[in-house]
């Protein structure tokens, strides 16, 4: 009995430290935080969804993640970066604003088709908030291309994203177009749209 | 083991029986149980096993995803299964992602958060850890714990079956054996009937029955064979019997009949021996008498004896010149004769007095006693007396000893023809009596006179070759026999005799009861 008081005593003490120290925290790192979550979910995402034999290319060939548009993740992707998944590595790649380009006009329409080219190239694409604008622009050329995209974009889904991140309960969760994925022949696996927010069928 | 010793056989077979069926069904039964058991166990926990990997790969998304939510969707699927009481996700730092109470929140039955894949018994109940891998990274762990309660039901229920089944098969072992064990004891208790039969009515003529080919058959075969030796020598032993009976009532009978002759026999030996006695009585008297008369008469005879022989020589001596030569010789005759007849009754009286004038008993040197007798005989000098050998010290009366002797020696000086007359005194020693022998040259006595020279009065040669009255030797055969002796003669007519008498070694009382007797008769 004596130890079990101590213990909670204990815990008592270190609650209250956490409580206030972390407030501070918070501020700083909330951002990085959402991000970091929403940098492991991606690396989840590869685990539960299938691309079709042909794009996965050679077993050694490292599966791409584009990021397109404003970055936010920062280095949320430190943890996970040297995870393999799949048996295969996973390689971010930073991709430019298509919004800012498109600001640029018709100069950069060639720099525009080389990122849209790249972005075709990857398994999985997130599209930064930045993009919102344009996101049609993006996704028109990848819709019927087995590319997961990915964003925390209001309308994503309307506009033929296969998965957007949404925050319920300050819970980092996500909904899933799955007409989007079919026409991407992707196979997303049920467990995954078990957990998905929504479903757009 | 003892125990046993004294049951019935039917009780012992069925006993063992029973035994081993017990034993082994016991055995049977525990291992059967030991083995459900275990099977239980071993299935409770498959079981468990499968349904945590089945939640492991369910709940993979929701932990991957952080959906709490989800997982514990999941987990309240479980309570289908109300023996599970508790399943539990927790994240790979040991945090608690989801979990599911059957009743209420038990905390106590939260096993350890962070584990490897595998069960655990403990406390009645079975706990199972699974890891949750994505990729084959461990993302979290699923611990579910199940009661181990219908296992026991289950258990106790087969243990329950178990023992009926036993029991059930006890009671057929039972019934079973108690039916069967006539097949071994059922022979051993006829053939045990039929030995108290035998022991108790002594009746040899029973026979027990065989009925089968085994150890028991064989026991039975032994036994009638044994039966029937038995009665082969019994009846072997009757006849022995009844005829030792017919020869001993024969024996019997036989002696009976000797008994009765043989008293027949004693009554009529007493008889005589009462004839005996009462002649014997007559014949002491008649001795004593003519003892005495010889005594009296041979006494009362010498005095007138002595009176003629006076009267004879005064006659010679007075008359002689008025005698002539005749009437001289005539005279002479006469005072021979009266000698000879003064001799005879001395004789007698010598005989007489032996026995009835006692003397007292001395230790008597024999060779200074015969030294005495030869010097008293005073042999001429062509007769030599000798001692071949060293002469016994006796005790006896010594005058008798000496007379005997005297007698002996005087005979053979008396009768010698030889020119060179040898005599010689010899001693024998014996065990209990001495044996002495007078040996002469002289002339031999003929073997039909040795009975008569010891009879009174009896010479062998004409009274006036040799003045003899015929009483020495007969005197000396008395002394001899009155000390339990006996005496008698060997000899070579012509060429010499030898007079040998045996002398009992007797002690001076023996020979005092000896003379007594003697004296008696």
């Amino acid at each position: 009995m004596k130890q079990e008081n101590q213990r909670t005593a204990f815990c008592t003490i270190i609650t209250a430290l956490v409580m206030t120290i972390t407030p501070c925290l918070r501020a700083e790192t909330e951002s990085s935080q959402e991000y970091k979550v929403k940098a492991a979910f991606l690396y989840n995402f590869i685990n539960f969804v299938d691309w079709p034999k042909e794009k996965m290319g050679e077993p050694n060939e490292p599966i791409l993640l584009g990021i397109i548009g404003k970055d936010p993740f920062a280095n949320a992707f430190e943890p996970v970066k040297n995870k393999q998944i799949k048996n295969r590595k996973v390689v971010v790649k930073r991709l430019k604003s298509v919004a800012e380009l498109k600001k640029l006009g018709p100069s950069a329409e060639d720099e525009l088709a080389r990122l849209i080219d790249a972005a075709k190239k990857c398994h999985l694409v997130f599209v930064c908030s930045s993009e919102q604008e344009c996101l049609k622009d993006i996704l028109s050329p990848l819709k019927d291309l087995p590319i997961l995209t990915v964003a925390d974009t209001k309308d994503f889904l309307q506009a033929g994203g296969i998965v957007n991140f949404v925050m319920i309960d300050n819970k980092v969760r996500f909904e899933i177009s799955d007409a989007a994925a079919k026409l991407a022949r992707l196979k997303l696996r049920s467990q995954l749209l078990r957990l998905a927010a929504k479903v757009v069928k | 083991m003892s125990l046993m010793q004294n049951m019935a056989i039917r009780h012992k077979l069925i006993g063992i029986t029973m035994l081993t069926c017990v034993a082994s069904l016991t055995l049977a039964g525990a291992a059967f149980i030991a083995w459900e058991w275990r099977s239980l166990r071993a299935y409770a926990a498959r079981d468990l096993s499968i349904q945590a990997e089945m939640v492991a790969e369910n709940c993979r998304a929701s932990v991957a995803f952080e959906d709490a939510e989800d997982a514990k969707r999941v987990l309240v699927a479980m309570h289908v299964e109300p023996s599970i009481l508790f399943a539990g996700i927790y994240t790979k730092n040991g945090d608690e992602f989801a979990s599911y109470y059957a009743g209420h929140a038990d905390l106590s039955i939260q096993p350890p958060r962070i584990h490897g894949d595998g069960y655990s018994f403990a406390d009645g109940r079975l706990t199972v850890f699974k890891r949750i891998l994505l990729d084959g990274e461990i993302i979290g762990t699923v611990s579910m714990c199940s009661d181990l309660a219908p296992i026991h039901r289950t258990l106790m229920r087969t243990i329950r079956i178990t023992g009926a089944v036993l029991l059930f098969a006890v009671l057929i072992a039972y019934i079973v054996s108690s039916r069967l064990q006539k097949v071994i004891s059922e022979p051993i208790l006829k053939l045990a009937d039929v030995a108290k039969e035998v022991s108790e009515e002594e009746d040899y003529s029973h026979r027990a029955v065989k009925r089968c080919n085994d150890e028991v058959g064989l026991l039975i075969d032994a036994f009638n064979k044994m039966l029937e030796q038995i009665q082969k020598r019994d009846w072997e032993l009757v006849q022995a019997k009844t005829e030792l009976e017919t020869r001993v009532r024969q024996r019997t009978s036989e002696l009976s009949s000797a008994n009765s002759r043989l008293e027949d026999e004693i009554r009529i030996r007493k008889e005589i021996q009462a004839k005996q006695h009462q002649i014997l009585a007559k014949l002491q008297i008649a001795n004593k008498d003519l003892s005495d008369f010889a005594y009296i008469v041979s006494h009362d005879l010498k005095a007138p004896l002595r009176g003629i022989k006076t009267l004879t020589e005064w006659i010679i001596a007075d008359y002689a010149d008025k005698i002539d030569d005749q009437g001289r010789e005539q005279m002479n005759l006469l005072s021979n004769r009266v000698d000879r007849m003064h001799n005879l009754i001395e004789g007698i009286l010598q005989y007489s007095r032996v026995g009835r004038v006692k003397e007292d008993l001395a230790v008597v040197d024999l060779n200074e006693a015969v030294a005495e007798v030869v010097d008293l005989i005073a042999p001429p000098g062509n007769i030599s007396i000798t001692t071949d050998n060293e002469l016994p010290t006796i005790t006896c009366e010594p005058t008798r000893i000496r007379q005997v002797f005297q007698n002996l020696l005087s005979n053979a000086v008396k009768y010698m023809d030889k020119p060179q007359g040898k005599i010689s005194i010899a001693c024998v020693e014996d065990d209990d009596y001495w044996k002495f022998s007078v040996t002469d040259n002289g002339p031999g006595i003929e073997e039909k006179y040795f009975e008569k020279i010891f009879q009174m009065f009896q010479t062998l040669s004409a009274r006036d070759e040799f003045e003899s009255t015929g009483v020495g030797l007969t005197v000396v055969k008395k002394i001899v026999e009155m000390y339990g002796g006996k005496i008698w003669v060997q000899s070579v007519p012509g060429e010499g005799s030898t007079f040998l008498f045996i002398f009992p070694k007797q002690e001076t009382e023996a020979i005092n009861a000896q003379r007594q007797t003697y004296t008696a008769c």
